[in-house]
């Protein structure tokens, strides 16, 4: 069991080994350079070259590579090309507001949509499966920035229930609790935009495994037992479907934050998303470089966690841990 | 099972519209009128577009609808001696509106639009009004005509637009939206289909190599599949699409490169399964090839699971494309649904109201995943029976 | 076809005088930064931002210019949008079909269908609000001349229409177009096919390729194009000229991208960049010009009105044919009968606030405000006009057998900064040297000729190493920062907000990322001394 243990953390170290590697090579690979978006005709190609000194990329390749190694271990990301600010300061500016963003949606997505899935197995052939196979799918084929601009056209423009944009209202409301509702008042059309885009395919999903599990011979016997429905339905089934459903959540934790650039655009949020895009595009070597590490150590750690978390839920390896 | 249900119906429909239609419809990145035209059904009461010749000095004509979006007066204007004084003059029921000043020149060229700026300015207006619903503002008898002390020889076309064009109106290109709206569902299905088969093809073979093989094999494939997850998606296609450029191959290629881990883990999983299975080891007893064993016995089993999961997969690269073409990152030559999204929130159709610009491109895209959706799950239900949707208990 | 400066027209706004500006009457200035444009007009809309700068697309002016709350303002700038050739190669090194290329666009129609009418045809090298702008009675549109011309000169077309050159035996081959991606900039996308479009009527076969910014400036540096449109955001002053034309310029990185060496433009742009005074600027501007118009290394398609938005509410904008409301003068004279607080909008994250990094046009929007210079510039007429400096000199001295010119500035007595010391000549003569000291990238071309500063009392004289007239606003230009603050500076790039100080209206007070950046009004600014 150890024997196990170590070898995927081997491989998964030796994963960000190679993810590192490519990251550095995939940036400098795009034609152009951090000056190249500086386009005024007052800088002289004298200036341009100055400026590439103080980013550093006058020195050789070899040289940059182990700065930047010795910069994603060591977690000192330098300073970011296009801020002249410290990557860090830059990340943990927008890290908050992405996270406030995703956690809050894909809870309340994972939630509804196992609600919804459940009650769907529990009522089959009825309308209540039907109902909830339609809008799960309706909800999984929108696109998301439609649902959003027209979301935001409808209650934050033609019937101003929401705020336009931001986080945070200008100038800030004083105390603690006036704080805390501002800030969920701005993030309600954001978050319940992803909620709406996403509880379909956990719906789907979720209904398909309880179908699957409720067709099971243990059911039968349960129901045969005389085991109350209400029972069989959550101890039983919903805890046969619950590995995949916990495996599914942990790996679609990292894919959600590259899908968080047009909710951060579409509502003038101060996330990550956006930065990350602006970084590549802009040839931030730093940031960009950064923020793929943080990304890829994200991954690799759901990964892991969720294979962990897996033996835990899995009632066949559970009760075998247990002998 | 019928096969006549309303998905395929539907999916039939857009097919005989994109390949029998569209060909008789012209080329959708043709200009074929102004920018920004509303659809033709739209607003009735507007009027209809006029198109004048003034071969005489004076054009008469009558204005019976709302104001026109916009007009223009082009053409030449030619005088037997150098005129003193001479101007080209629009006459409407209430005043009299000088477009231009015509002296001093013997040969002149016109060309007058009513969104011109100067021109409002010369007209004393303000340069954010719209000049032609002020001149027009009275239904009743205008003309055009120049004022000279010469004898002139005028030849001048006035045209009057609606803004209005076509069943969808047009783009900020003067596009027709209706060509690029039938366009862009060839396009929307070549890359879903494409690459989610090409994802699919990936995925089932290194998943049935990996799980057959074992090993060395196995590890170095579920390692580049865990690498690839780990690289963030959208960034990447950032930089590929800087490198190699847009364009609809480059897409799909991208998006298979991205998404054949999902399928490669669960044939994976499903080839440790079967390869357990006691059929197979008499197989391997027998001396039958591994070849031989993959393609005969598992691709079959795999199968009906393996076009399952590929018809699932296709909403999901639609709208994979959708979302990279509304970051702008997709080829501006090609009309997805996707793209037209982007143009129209660029453009501003969304606060500018421009719904027909969005709900087609957005109700289609939309349409177009419920079908594949619907499809997909009766090829789940034909794997695997129990996820039937039952009529009654 | 010139807009003359008598059809200013009422909607403009009332021009306050600029002697009678004090202080403002604004206590609090925010920067609200709202990055979506469809956000950005709504916001407007409902009242929650007050003004509105750099308003581009035609569904926006469509719908401010029927809402009754709002002003809109129009005003030429110095944006310049240029179609490139590489005359390097065939067939762009032949004058006579770069002429023709200026005939066969049509600038009009372009400036109708992509911008609603909004932007100015443009036929010159320098932007409409130069000064320095001399326009030609330059040929239109005009298909049938453009073809004429080069069957006079010995073209031939392929029995596709494809154009031979004269002297060769095949048609011309397929060239690209390169333009930045619609993301980018959308409507330049649009433009570039229009373009090709008329192009191709000519028989010039090409095609656009779109590609990122970054990579098509990659292209460039390399010479390896064809042709390539762009949009330029040029200054009062024809400085540009000599980047974009001098045989020297024609380096990797330079911006003679065009690749034009012609020993007499060569000759004009250096007498143009070594002017003594303005009468010679002039002289040498306008031959430039005359040579550039003969030929036309580029082809000047349009130039973008500056567009912007304030509520009607605030009275009192300060606003004419070069400028928008949006600017420091406004700021200062803009007045609403029951609030102080005043919402601009800012449409990118300022991510440094530094005016020694800072880089682009959002940041010094907002730290332009808190900083000021030894000039300013006059909105209505353009000319340079006193601002810290109350008056100054332009002498030329012989020193060591070589011209060179001296400067000569002398001081506001009254002036404060905004933590309450004094301003004085030795804080200009500390920014002066120590951009020069630190070789800072954006002010390296600045002050690179700068050879001595000496200040005394409230006079501070520049000497430089050679002769130019242009250092005038060179140096005028500068933002002065506090000789304390600088000398403390341990990183020119990491100023600690604290020591954000200029003698700016208003005085930084805070930012928070993604949301705002708050100023307030600067009690101590001189102006109120001003009887």
């Amino acid at each position: 069991m150890n024997n196990y243990w170590l070898k995927r953390l081997l491989s998964s170290l030796l994963v960000i080994a190679v993810v590192l590697s490519l990251n550095f090579f995939l940036f400098r690979l795009m034609p152009g350079d951090p000056t190249s978006s500086l386009l005024d005709p007052r800088f002289s190609p004298e200036a341009k070259h100055e400026l590439l000194k103080s980013y550093g990329l006058d020195k050789p390749l070899s040289q940059q590579f182990f700065i930047y190694v010795k910069q994603m271990l060591t977690f000192k990301f330098g300073i970011s090309f296009m801020s002249q600010r410290p990557v860090w300061q830059e990340l943990a500016e927008r890290l908050p507001n992405t996270l406030l963003l995703l956690f809050p949606a894909l809870l309340l997505s994972a939630v509804l949509g196992i609600l919804l899935g459940v009650a769907a197995a529990k009522g089959r052939g009825g309308l209540v499966e039907k109902t909830v196979l339609l809008s799960g799918a309706i909800s999984f084929s929108f696109p998301s920035f439609f649902v959003q601009l027209v979301l935001l056209l409808l209650l934050a423009h033609a019937f101003p229930i929401f705020p336009l944009r931001g986080s945070l209202s200008v100038p800030p409301p004083v105390g603690f609790w006036n704080l805390v509702t501002d800030k969920i008042w701005h993030m309600t059309l954001p978050v319940a935009s992803l909620v709406l885009l996403g509880f379909g395919s956990w719906a789907l999903y979720v209904r398909n495994l309880m179908v699957k599990a409720l067709g099971e011979d243990f059911i039968l016997l349960a129901r045969a037992k005389g085991i109350r429905e209400s029972r069989i339905l959550w101890r039983h089934a919903f805890r046969t479907a619950l590995p995949p459903i916990v495996t599914i959540f942990f790996l679609s934790l990292p894919g959600v934050i590259s899908g968080a650039v047009i909710t951060e655009t579409v509502f003038s949020l101060h996330g990550i998303g956006k930065f990350l895009l602006d970084a590549v595009l802009g040839h931030d070597y730093p940031a960009a470089g950064a923020a793929f590490y943080l990304m890829s150590l994200v991954t690799v750690a759901c990964n892991l966690l969720a294979d962990v978390v897996y033996t835990f839920v899995d009632p066949r390896i559970s009760f075998r841990r247990l002998r | 099972m019928s096969f006549w249900r309303l998905d395929t119906l539907f999916l039939t429909f857009l097919v005989l519209l994109t390949f029998i239609v569209s060909p008789m419809l012209g080329p959708a990145n043709e200009t074929v009128a102004p920018p920004f035209c509303k659809p033709l059904w739209l607003d009735p009461a507007s009027g209809r577009p006029l198109s004048l010749n003034a071969k005489d000095n004076i054009l008469s004509f009558t204005w019976e609808s709302k104001p026109p979006k916009a007009f223009s007066v082009k053409g030449t204007v030619s005088f037997e001696e150098v005129p003193k004084d001479a101007a080209l003059l629009l006459v409407s029921p209430k005043k009299t509106y000088k477009l231009m000043d015509l002296a001093g020149l013997k040969n002149l060229d016109v060309d007058i639009d009513s969104r011109d700026v100067p021109l409002k300015l010369h007209l004393g207006l303000n340069p954010f009004v719209e000049v032609s619903s002020v001149i027009f503002s009275e239904k009743g008898t205008y003309s055009l005509y120049v004022r000279s002390d010469v004898k002139a020889h005028v030849n001048l076309n006035i045209n009057i637009y609606t803004g209005k064009w076509g069943i969808f109106g047009t783009d900020q290109r003067g596009r027709d939206v209706f060509r690029l709206f039938v366009q862009g569902i060839k396009i929307s299905l070549l890359v879903g289909i494409f690459a989610t088969l090409i994802a699919s093809t990936i995925g089932m073979g290194l998943g049935l190599i990996a799980g057959y093989l074992g090993g060395l094999t196995d590890s170095s494939i579920m390692r580049t599949v865990d690498v690839l997850l780990a690289i963030p998606t959208l960034p990447i296609l950032v930089v590929i699409s800087g490198v190699w450029g847009r364009g609809l191959w480059q897409i799909v290629l991208v998006l298979s490169i991205f998404s054949w881990m999902g399928t490669a883990r669960v044939v994976r999983s499903l080839t440790l399964s079967l390869r357990e299975a006691p059929y197979v080891e008499g197989l391997r007893a027998l001396g039958a090839p591994a070849g031989y064993i993959l393609v005969r016995h598992f691709i079959p089993e795999a199968l009906p699971l393996l076009l399952a999961q590929t018809v699932l997969g296709v909403p999901g690269a639609i709208l994979a494309e959708a979302g990279l073409s509304f970051l702008g990152l997709s080829d501006p030559l090609m009309p997805s649904w996707g793209r037209m999204l982007h143009e129209a929130q660029v453009f501003g159709a969304f606060t500018g109201g421009a719904w027909w610009l969005i709900f087609p491109p957005g109700l289609g895209i939309a349409s177009l995943c419920l079908a594949f959706i619907s499809i997909g799950r009766r090829f789940e239900e034909m794997a695997d029976p129990r996820l039937k949707e039952m009529t009654g208990r | 076809m010139l807009l003359a400066v008598s059809l200013l027209l009422p909607a403009q706004g009332k021009a306050a005088p600029l002697d009678k500006l004090r202080l403002p009457n604004i206590d609090e200035l925010y920067f609200l930064i709202i990055k979506d444009n469809d956000a950005q007009l709504l916001a407007l809309q409902g009242g929650q931002i007050d003004l509105l700068g750099d308003i581009a697309r035609f569904s926006d002016i469509k719908s401010l210019s029927d809402d009754e709350r709002v002003n809109l303002y129009l005003a030429e700038g110095y944006h310049a949008f240029y179609l490139g050739l590489n005359l390097r190669k065939s067939p762009w090194d032949r004058t006579e079909l770069r002429q023709s290329l200026w005939e066969i666009v049509n600038r009009k129609q372009i400036v109708r269908d992509v911008f609603g009418g909004y932007a100015l045809p443009l036929f010159s090298f320098l932007p409409p609000a130069s000064p320095y702008t001399l326009s030609a009675s330059a040929a239109d549109f005009d298909i049938k001349a453009a073809k004429e011309r080069l069957k006079q000169k010995g073209w031939r077309w392929s029995k596709k229409g494809v154009l031979i050159c004269p002297g060769e035996a095949d048609p011309l081959p397929k060239m690209k177009l390169l333009t930045p991606t619609a993301q980018v900039a959308p409507t330049t996308a649009e433009i570039a096919e229009r373009i090709c479009e008329s192009m191709r009527s000519l028989g010039i076969p090409i095609e656009t390729e779109p590609m990122d910014f970054s990579m098509m400036v990659a292209r460039l540096d390399r010479r390896d194009f064809d042709a390539y449109v762009m949009a330029w955001e040029l200054s009062r002053d024809p400085d540009s000229l000599y980047a974009f034309y001098h045989s020297s310029m024609d380096v990797p990185g330079g911006y003679n991208i065009s690749g034009i060496r012609k020993p007499d433009l060569d000759e004009a742009l250096e007498s143009l960049k070594y002017a003594s005074n303005e009468a010679e600027a002039r002289v040498a501007a306008e031959k430039v010009q005359r040579l550039l118009y003969k030929y036309i290394p580029q082809v000047p398609i349009y130039s973008r009105y500056h567009i912007a938005a304030l509520r009607r509410e605030w009275k009192g904008a300060v606003a004419s044919l070069y400028m928008t409301p949006d600017n420091t003068y406004s700021l200062l004279s803009l007045k609403h009968d029951s609030k102080r607080t005043f919402y601009w909008c800012l449409s990118e994250e300022p991510r440094n606030l530094n005016p020694l990094s800072a880089a682009s046009a959002y940041e010094w929007q907002v730290l332009s405000i808190i900083y000021e210079s030894l000039l300013a510039v006059d909105p209505f007429t353009l000319k340079d006009i006193p601002w810290l400096a109350k008056s100054w000199r332009l002498d030329t001295v012989t020193k060591g057998g070589k011209e060179k010119t001296r400067i000569t500035f002398h001081i506001r007595e009254d002036v404060k900064w905004q933590d309450g010391s004094p301003f004085s000549a030795s804080d200009v003569k500390a920014t002066i040297e120590f951009l020069k000291k630190f070789a800072i990238p954006r002010y390296f071309d600045l002050v690179k000729d700068v050879e001595r500063v000496e200040a005394t009392g409230n006079t501070i004289t520049v000497t430089f190493s050679g002769k130019s007239y242009w250092y005038l606003h060179q140096i005028g230009g500068l933002p002065i920062l506090p000789a304390r603050v600088l000398s403390s500076l341990k990183d020119w790039r990491n100023l600690p907000e604290g020591h954000i100080i200029g003698t700016g209206p208003f005085s930084f007070s805070a930012y928070k990322p993604g949301e705002y950046v708050k100023l307030d009004k600067n009690e101590l600014y001189w102006r109120k001394n001003i009887p």
